[in-house]
């Protein structure tokens, strides 16, 4: 009952995904995987030496600290998690090939030396576009841009930290509903602004390539960057000077699963609970609006 | 901010979005249209005709002679193979494809000759 309330937000947002998913057959599914290939991962940690007190690096010791609190490691041992019988729902089908390919094959590596000796750079950023673009991950932006944020009611927004999907969805949900909006993708990564600058063009979006090319706006939307960000609270305070609200969407560590541990291989520099989110945000100057869920995807209004 | 148009690609139907830049539209009020070269997702060319007011009057097919032979390398992993293979096979149908195809040919996925 307590998580109804929590995430109150992220049940409307799963209404939409609902069918897409398999209904709550397909949820349901979708954990057993999610704890089935976390507990792999741990087992082939351990299995190549990892040590569970003193994790060799930043991923194992993500990768741990996930699975505890996932309750698929009790302490340094290892719970055994069976493979679920029937396949995943069709639609994550993808997520958790990717999920093989980047952390459960590769973990013996990881074990053994950073990721970046391990996933090179160009692959990395391919493995992003991947991970960005794929459909689920389109579907839950899109419903949530629509049912929580409701983007189509302001005029000008801006979308920080872009990457080369997120304004493509928020250009859809505004189409779905006839609406204008002005929209402005800000990058501050110069080979994902290079990327971005096309699509602009074609879709008829504003990029700007740093926060010295930001103007103002009715609402900024900010998912899933503070991961990424070297100064999370600088990225916010940034925000509240160019917006009136903001729109805040983070994946943070309670109830997070294997898809921590695949940011953190593909190079974000922290992993944030849903209070430190907050904190963030309250350090930068905003006040909470409107909470819609706390974990595992923080998201709530600011002005 | 530019103006929106949409065409149908003559070559394989799919749905394509312009953006009709005030200086297209200052052209094509000066000569009564303007003519530009637009590609779909799949990166089929047409000649479009715009008119003054910024709608599409016409979209001509271009057909191109050659197209790059590209093959998926034994790095490729496995998630996304399938996806690869498609965007080979049919043409990028979307932006995201398009991306995804530049990503996987710079990480050594894909090598087009």
């Amino acid at each position: 009952m307590k998580e109804v309330i929590d995430n109150w937000g992220l049940f409307l947002v799963a209404r939409e995904l609902s069918k897409m998913i398999g209904g709550s057959k397909g949820l349901r599914l979708f954990m057993q995987y999610e704890r089935y290939k976390l507990a792999v991962a741990v087992q082939a940690a351990l299995e190549c030496g990892a040590d569970c007190k003193k994790p060799p690096n930043e991923v194992i010791a993500l990768l741990f600290d996930v699975a505890r609190r996932r309750g698929v490691l009790k302490g340094c041992q290892p719970v055994h998690v069976p493979e679920p019988k029937e396949p995943p729902p069709q639609i994550m089908t993808e997520y958790f090939q990717l999920i093989d390919d980047v952390v459960v094959n590769k973990m013996c590596e990881y074990v053994a030396k950073p990721p970046s000796d391990v996933i090179s750079e160009e692959e990395a950023l391919a493995y992003y576009q991947a991970f960005v673009s794929a459909p689920y991950y389109v579907a839950f932006r899109r419903a949530m841009y629509n049912k929580l944020a409701k983007l189509y009611k302001y005029s000008t927004i801006l979308d920080v930290g872009a990457g080369t999907q997120d304004p493509l969805d928020i250009l859809a949900v505004c189409e779905m509903h006839n609406a204008k909006c002005e929209l402005t993708a800000l990058e501050v990564d110069g080979r994902l602004c290079s990327d971005l600058e096309r699509l602009a063009s074609k879709h008829g979006f504003n990029v700007a390539c740093g926060w010295e090319q930001v103007g103002k706006y009715d609402i900024a939307v900010v998912q899933n960057i503070l991961h990424w960000a070297t100064d999370p609270v600088q990225v916010l305070a940034n925000t509240r000077m160019h917006a009136r609200n903001m729109f805040l969407s983070q994946g943070v560590i309670e109830g997070s699963g294997a898809v921590f541990i695949l940011t953190k291989i593909l190079g974000a520099v922290r992993s944030l609970s849903w209070k430190e989110v907050e904190t963030l945000a309250r350090q930068a100057g905003w006040k909470v609006a409107r909470r819609y869920a706390k974990y595992p995807d923080y998201i709530a209004l600011f002005r | 901010m530019s103006l929106v148009a949409r065409f149908k690609c003559p070559i394989c139907n799919a749905d394509v979005t312009v953006a009709i830049t005030p200086e297209l539209l200052k052209h094509a009020a000066e000569r009564g249209a303007v003519r530009t070269l637009a590609r779909c997702p799949r990166g089929h060319a047409a000649v479009l005709t715009i008119d003054q007011y910024g709608y599409i009057r016409s979209a001509l097919p271009v057909y191109e002679q050659t197209k790059p032979d590209c093959e998926i390398t034994e790095k490729a992993p496995v998630s996304i193979r399938a996806k690869l293979t498609t965007i080979l096979e049919k043409g990028p149908a979307t932006d995201a494809d398009l991306l995804l195809l530049e990503k996987a040919k710079a990480a050594g996925w894909v090598i087009c000759v």
